[in-house]
């Protein structure tokens, strides 16, 4: 998901989908890879309730992480990464299918 | 970051679950702002509590914290909910009541002041150099720019988790360093005529930098919060600068360019006129009305028994109405409809208006986003004339 998202108005936490201009894309039990968060402080308590209901993304990846978007994974307990080189790590993924974290290990896998 | 042994032992659960968890919060965003430690705070005012905007998630994570022990350790207030605790009016719908009952009583248990404004320092006015973790946007921006205090804007958890660990990490403008002028604002003759709130909106749209403000020391205390407010709304400003205000040594002037805003900068902010017959909303209490504006609303009302065009809606602190009992009757009795510890940006409206009329440039930035409303920003002499005139 090559964008910036609004964790309030642009996700569904009760399905666990993002809605974009091209449609709805599902992020539960996903690798959620976007560029970072952006609008409301409501935002936090979007990510906790997905976490909550089960429709949360498993692990999220983004370019530059802010205080809004590390404070609802934090109480959600979903882990974070900030990918030094995003656009590389973008591009790379677009011939991948699967994604693989270890927690605590700093390291993603794709294949 | 640099802990002391009482964070990392706090950070590592040996004060419970709740503080460990605010303190992994504080730490986490901390060391993405590039902090090199945690600052003690005096007073956190925690902002994201109105049942409205954070729905069932909100409130069950806020009930979770308080469930599993969280408990104030420093002095906190809490901003305003979405339902009238005064029960005098009858625009705001109190339907939700039952769950913003929930919330507030978790806030209450862990030991805040239920005072529900957005205007925290009518409680308590911070003094210069003060570290505070605020998370409402414009009483932030009044924080810093007009009594000295120290605050981020910190949003609802974590300024929750500042309350709960008595910390809040040490970046942005708890630094000195970070507290820099850099950009003039000055107005054109023409643009003296326009309202606070348009100025307000025209700056948080145009301006990154925290910007310098002379012509603002002019203003009085309403004019000067509507102002600030509308910045931090249509902005992301958390601090401005205005000489002879802003406590001296709470900042560092450095200004490198300076802009004029002219009168047609500021039209487009102004919005639609009422049409003619339609049924006017005059609001004012964005932020909340301070004790000395309410005290002018009713002056100015004294020429006028009833409204003509709709309704006019204020609103306050919860406890001016216990306090100021013989102020509200005064106002009630002239059909001004006063809301306590909400307002309509954080609540729902039970009856529809063809425009608002406003002095708040704040309000007309989520009445117009959230509600989809009409609405007009002005003076407050004109509000109050649009609807009683």
């Amino acid at each position: 998901m090559d964008q910036y998202l609004s964790f309030l108005g642009e996700v569904d936490p009760v399905r666990g989908v993002v809605k974009t201009e091209s449609g709805e894309v599902s992020i539960r039990g996903r690798v959620l890879v976007f560029k970072g968060g952006r609008g409301s402080t409501v935002g936090s308590y979007v990510i906790y309730a997905m976490r909550q209901q089960g429709s949360s993304p498993l692990c999220m990846v983004v370019k530059e992480a802010e205080p809004i978007l590390i404070a609802g994974c934090v109480i959600a307990e979903i882990p974070l990464l900030v990918v030094e080189d995003y656009e590389g790590f973008r591009d790379a993924l677009k011939t991948k299918r699967r994604v693989r974290y270890m927690r605590g290990s700093g390291v993603i896998y794709a294949w | 970051m640099y802990l002391t042994k009482e964070q990392e032992a706090m950070l590592r659960g040996e004060y419970g679950w709740s503080t460990a968890k605010a303190m992994e919060i504080i730490v986490r965003v901390g060391e993405s702002m590039g902090a090199d430690r945690l600052v003690e705070i005096v007073h956190a005012h925690v902002s994201g509590v109105s049942f409205s905007n954070i729905g069932v998630y909100g409130s069950r994570f806020i009930r979770d914290f308080y469930e599993k022990g969280g408990r104030a350790r420093v002095y906190t207030t809490v901003n305003p909910g979405c339902v009238d605790y005064g029960g005098l009016q009858s625009i705001i719908d109190n339907s939700l009541l039952e769950q913003q009952s929930i919330i507030d009583d978790a806030l209450v248990r862990m030991g805040f002041k239920p005072v529900f404004t957005c205007i925290p320092y009518w409680y308590r006015p911070p003094a210069p150099g003060e570290h505070l973790a605020w998370g409402e946007s414009s009483a932030v921006i009044f924080a810093n720019t007009f009594y000295g205090g120290f605050t981020n804007r910190e949003g609802g958890p974590i300024a929750l988790a500042a309350a709960i660990t008595g910390y809040t990490y040490h970046a942005g403008l708890h630094v000195l360093g970070n507290r820099r002028a850099r950009v003039a604002v000055t107005l054109a003759p023409d643009a003296y005529a326009y309202p606070a709130g348009t100025l307000g909106l025209w700056i948080g749209e145009n301006l990154r930098e925290t910007p310098f403000i002379p012509s603002a020391a002019r203003l009085g205390m309403g004019e000067l919060k509507v102002l600030l407010a509308s910045m931090a709304a249509s902005g992301s400003h958390a601090m401005a600068v205005i000489p002879g205000l802003t406590p001296r040594g709470t900042y560092i002037e450095e200004l490198e360019e300076r802009v004029t805003v002219e009168g047609r900068d500021l039209e487009r902010y102004v919005g639609e006129e009422p049409p003619p017959g339609g049924r006017v909303l005059g609001y004012m209490g964005c932020p909340h009305l301070s004790l000395g504006e309410l005290v002018e609303t009713a002056r100015l009302l004294k020429r006028h028994r009833y409204p003509r065009r709709g309704r006019l809606l204020l609103t306050i602190p919860a406890e001016y109405v216990s306090r100021y009992s013989w102020l509200i009757n005064e106002l009630k009795a002239r059909g001004v409809d006063i809301a306590a510890g909400t307002c309509p940006v954080v609540s729902r409206l039970r009856e529809r208006y063809d425009v608002v009329i406003t002095n708040s440039g704040k309000a007309a930035f989520y009445l117009r986003k959230i509600h989809g409303l009409r609405v007009r920003v002005a003076g407050v002499r004109e509000v109050v004339e649009s609807v009683y005139g």
